[in-house]
């Protein structure tokens, strides 16, 4: 058969796309500096880390080489950087959700491996670096259509990204006597593996540096037609821009800003202003001095206060609830003349003041629960329901099983035709308990199932407690197929063993 | 036909499967509950259509289907923007084989104005779906290919290639699309290696199964979860009687709950001799294919006719699919299924008229000359009795 699907534009890999980098000093201990970067957008509940990419953060010290219009920050030839690496899945026997571990690589050269998504993450034995990694929920948010510059509610409003949270000492670390300016940027690239095709560099995926230098400077929305250079821009290496190259970034951030300068139809950069700016864009690295105070507002402080003559007076940066997106803005559109707020204050979850920072991950579990107190033992009723493989329930035309113990498949066959497979993931008879999953035949995902009978009184209380999440459909309808479900059976059961009196 | 060379460890590296898969489920969720939160936002129903249609296509989930129609009927009450609303219903309509309904979407959305180059991408899919204009398809395709260099669309010129017969072509292609690719998914890797075994196990005129089951194993190495894959894989071991191997390929793949999974099970239960078990599974098989068929006639039609010509053993079923699907899109293959379907029913004058169709209609073009139509039209020459001897004889011996 021809192959009519023409490629989903998603064929690529989104755990390799990072969305944000932070920058800032430990909320819990102010000789400590954190360092975030985040990848995969829209991660979702359960999302993992791709097993063949090298998470890295590098840092260099800077120094300031030009003031006003010859505005510029100079990086160190040394590198200060953080790799992480993620295993593929690791299964575990009782049938709990497999697992994943990292492994970060400091600059010293020192390892620590750790469990994603254990918050209390992992440190080395000396403290000196702490680590994170797992989903939380997307720090960052964008209230604006930027296309037309129309004020809107959080465009990533519940989402979950994939962060990597190293918190480390900043004295030991990165030596400050030498200098506290330091530029950072993230990068994804591909472990370098033996099979890799001959001429077939390990290439770079994504790096970043300060936030929307490619979505909203190098491709500005409002400019129909304009080439995209974003993969170009994105295989460019940092902290290193090829000569080559220049000329067409300057163009494309020149015609970008002009037209961010006119989007409320006053010019307020002046020719010369906007050139020095330029300049500065081109070197894309995230600032912070360590030796300073970085706060929600302090980010491009260091930036703007080089680009108008003057000392900095903070750490630049980026907090977790920075602004960015309307500093931004307001600086681009009117030069810091009058400050532009979008249509939200915050991100879906602030941040907190303790490690990692960055908020618990958004989730829409649902729950349907149903009970029913019989007139029977719970060993009695045990024996009826307690085989996943029995046809007890009433709207069950017939079950088969494949496999036997934790692991077996039911396809359950209704009476309306339809089919639904379940999988045991654990059973308990001296607690006369089992918990399931849904393989397919209702419209929800993560769909686990518990069944419980337990002694009520001279009878038996039987619990049936269904957790999803809705899929493809409104809630309310998904959650209605499920109660029918549990409601219908359980009362079977109220009319073949009687209730409690 | 010979392949190019690619050495295994020429393969690039991806992201694990069992990830991938996770991650696709992931994201997938969270866009349905950004639509459900958010219907009218721009982009979010353009990502459940991309990552539903990769959900049927690797992890044969049909419920995808209706999940997209459900996306329609809410789209339809957010009031969503005409030309968005029309490219998406498109898509989805393609996605279920409703070709000539994406057509008339399409052209709709044409009349609220000037057609994104998605919908473009999507008339040449839907053209080379039903084996339509396809010389110009092929020169659009080169074009495209040429452009970009990139593995989407390197992918369906190699399978254009195909069709047309030009196999040593569309093979190189597949292997530029591997060069291609900078990025980790394994679900376009997987995609590549089965397009490949498709090709040396289905589409050239002398099959080689062992060089498609190194690429349908490298598809599931990519995408443990490929169901099609797997299924394809079974069909190779069943075909060399390692029964016990195609069961272990297919009985992860059951809780896809494609019946093609219950077919080739069934299969596998009567070699062992386990009659009982295997009656159950092609029941299952049969029940799944007519669930399937009851919702999605066209999108299944000619794997229904496939299951009722062979272990599903309805003749007549089978051809009154492979008619629909004909009907749907004429295309070589298309033909070549409803010929064999109709000689497998004993409707022999239907045969002759599919053939004399297929002829007509393809008879001049080089893919042609490689059908098995080919040698059927060359003794229909010799008039009617000859081609029905013919047709005769490709029954009696399970030809063509």
């Amino acid at each position: 058969m021809s192959d009519h699907v023409d490629g989903p534009r998603s064929i690529g890999d989104p755990s390799i796309d990072l969305t944000d980098l932070f920058a800032f000093t430990s909320p819990e201990d102010p000789s400590r500096t954190v360092l975030v970067a985040n990848v995969f957008p829209s991660a979702g509940a359960s999302a993992m880390f791709s097993n063949v990419v090298n998470h890295s953060i590098v840092v260099r010290r800077m120094t300031v080489a030009g003031l006003g219009e010859a505005a510029k920050f100079k990086p160190d030839d040394k590198e200060y950087r953080f790799n992480c690496k993620f295993t593929d899945l690791q299964r575990v026997a009782n049938g709990s959700k497999p697992t994943q571990k990292g492994t970060c690589t400091f600059p010293s050269g020192q390892e620590l491996t750790f469990v994603v998504n254990d918050e209390r993450g992992a440190s080395t034995p000396d403290g000196v670096f702490r680590v994170f990694a797992g989903l939380r929920s997307d720090p960052f948010y964008l209230a604006w259509l930027v296309a037309i510059l129309k004020k809107f509610p959080n465009l990533l409003e519940h989402d979950n990204v994939l962060s990597i949270v190293i918190d480390f000492d900043t004295k030991q670390v990165l030596n400050p006597d030498k200098g506290p300016l330091f530029g950072v940027i993230a990068e994804t690239s591909a472990i370098p593996q033996p099979r890799t095709l001959i001429g077939h560099e390990p290439p770079r995926f994504d790096w970043v540096g300060r936030p929307e230098q490619t979505n909203m400077r190098l491709n500005n929305p409002a400019m129909e037609g304009a080439d995209d250079v974003r993969d170009l821009w994105n295989q460019m290496t940092p902290f290193a821009l090829a000569e080559e190259f220049q000329p067409i970034f300057r163009k494309r951030l020149l015609d970008s800003l002009t037209n961010w300068d006119m989007r409320d139809g006053k010019a307020d950069w002046p020719p010369a202003a906007l050139t020095a700016v330029i300049n500065v864009y081109l070197d894309d690295f995230l600032l912070f001095d360590v030796s300073k105070p970085i706060n929600d507002t302090s980010f491009f402080e260091i930036e703007k206060s080089t680009l108008h003559g003057q000392p900095y007076q903070t750490g630049g940066g980026r907090t977790v609830n920075a602004n960015v997106i309307d500093i931004m803005l307001t600086w681009m559109v009117n030069n810091d003349r009058e400050f532009l707020q979008g249509g939200a204050t915050g991100a879906t979850k602030p941040g907190s003041n303790s490690f990692p920072y960055l908020a618990s991950p958004n989730t829409q579990i649902q729950t349907a629960v149903e009970s029913v107190e019989l007139a029977a033992s719970p060993d009695k009723v045990w024996a009826l329901i307690g085989d996943f493989g029995a046809v007890w329930e009433p709207l069950v035309a017939s079950i088969i099983t494949v496999g036997t113990g934790v692991g077996q498949l039911r396809t359950i066959e209704t009476i309306d035709g339809k089919r639904i497979i379940e999988r045991l993931e654990a059973i308990d008879n001296s607690q006369r308990s089992y918990r399931y999953s849904l393989i397919s035949g209702i419209q929800a995902t993560d769909y686990v199932g518990t069944l419980t009978v337990s002694p009520k009184e001279l009878g038996s209380l039987v619990k049936w407690q269904v957790q999803y999440w809705a899929d493809g459909q409104p809630d309310i309808l998904v959650k209605t197929i499920i109660s029918t479900l549990l409601k219908t059976s359980l009362g079977s059961l109220r009319e073949r063993f009687g209730v409690t009196q | 036909m010979t392949e190019t060379p690619i050495l295994e460890t020429a393969l690039p590296l991806a992201t694990s499967g069992d990830i991938a898969v996770i991650n696709l489920e992931s994201a997938r969720g969270q866009s349905w509950n950004r639509f459900q939160r958010y219907p009218e936002r721009p982009g979010v129903a353009g990502y459940i259509v991309e990552q539903e249609q990769m959900t049927l296509q690797f992890l044969s989930d049909a419920r995808a289907l209706d999940r997209l129609e459900s996306l329609i009927e809410q789209l339809v009450r957010t009031g969503i923007e005409p030309t968005q609303l029309a490219l998406i219903q498109a898509q989805v309509a393609s996605t279920a084989h409703r070709f000539s309904e994406a057509r008339d979407y399409l052209r709709a959305a044409e009349d609220y104005g000037r057609l994104p180059s998605a919908a473009n991408r999507l008339l040449l899919s839907i053209d080379q779906a039903c084996g339509d204009k396809l010389d110009t398809l092929l020169e659009s395709r080169r074009q495209i290919a040429a452009e970009s260099g990139r593995l989407e669309d390197l992918v369906p010129l190699g399978s254009l290639l195909a069709d047309l017969g030009q196999f040593d072509e569309a093979d190189s292609i597949y292997k530029q699309a591997f060069r291609s690719y900078q990025d980790v998914s394994p679900f376009a890797l997987a995609w590549v290696c089965f397009q490949l075994g498709v090709l040396w196990g289905e589409l050239v005129p002398e099959v080689q199964s062992s060089r498609a089951a190194d690429w349908y194993r490298r598809a599931i190495e990519y995408v443990p979860s490929y169901v099609k894959a797997r299924v394809h894989l079974s069909e190779i071991y069943l075909e060399d009687q390692l029964i016990g191997d195609a069961e272990a390929l297919l009985l992860p793949a059951l809780a896809s709950g494609d019946p093609e999974v219950d077919w080739r099970l069934a299969d596998v239960m009567t070699a062992q001799g386990r009659a009982s078990a295997g009656k159950k599974y092609l029941e299952n098989a049969a029940r799944g294919f007519e669930a399937l068929l009851d919702n999605y006639l066209l999108a299944f039609a000619d794997h229904g006719a496939e299951f009722y010509s062979g272990s599903g053993n309805d003749p007549g079923r089978a051809l009154e699919l492979a008619d629909l699907n004909l009907a749907n899109r004429p295309t070589l293959r298309a033909f070549e299924q409803t010929y064999e379907t109709a000689v497998g029913a004993g409707q022999l004058q239907a045969a002759s008229e599919i053939l004399t169709a297929a002829t007509l209609r393809w008879g001049a073009s080089h893919a042609f000359s490689f059908s098995p139509l080919a040698e059927c039209g060359t003794a229909s020459m010799g008039g009617s009795d000859a081609l029905l001897n013919e047709l005769k004889g490709a029954k009696d011996d399970n030809r063509p």
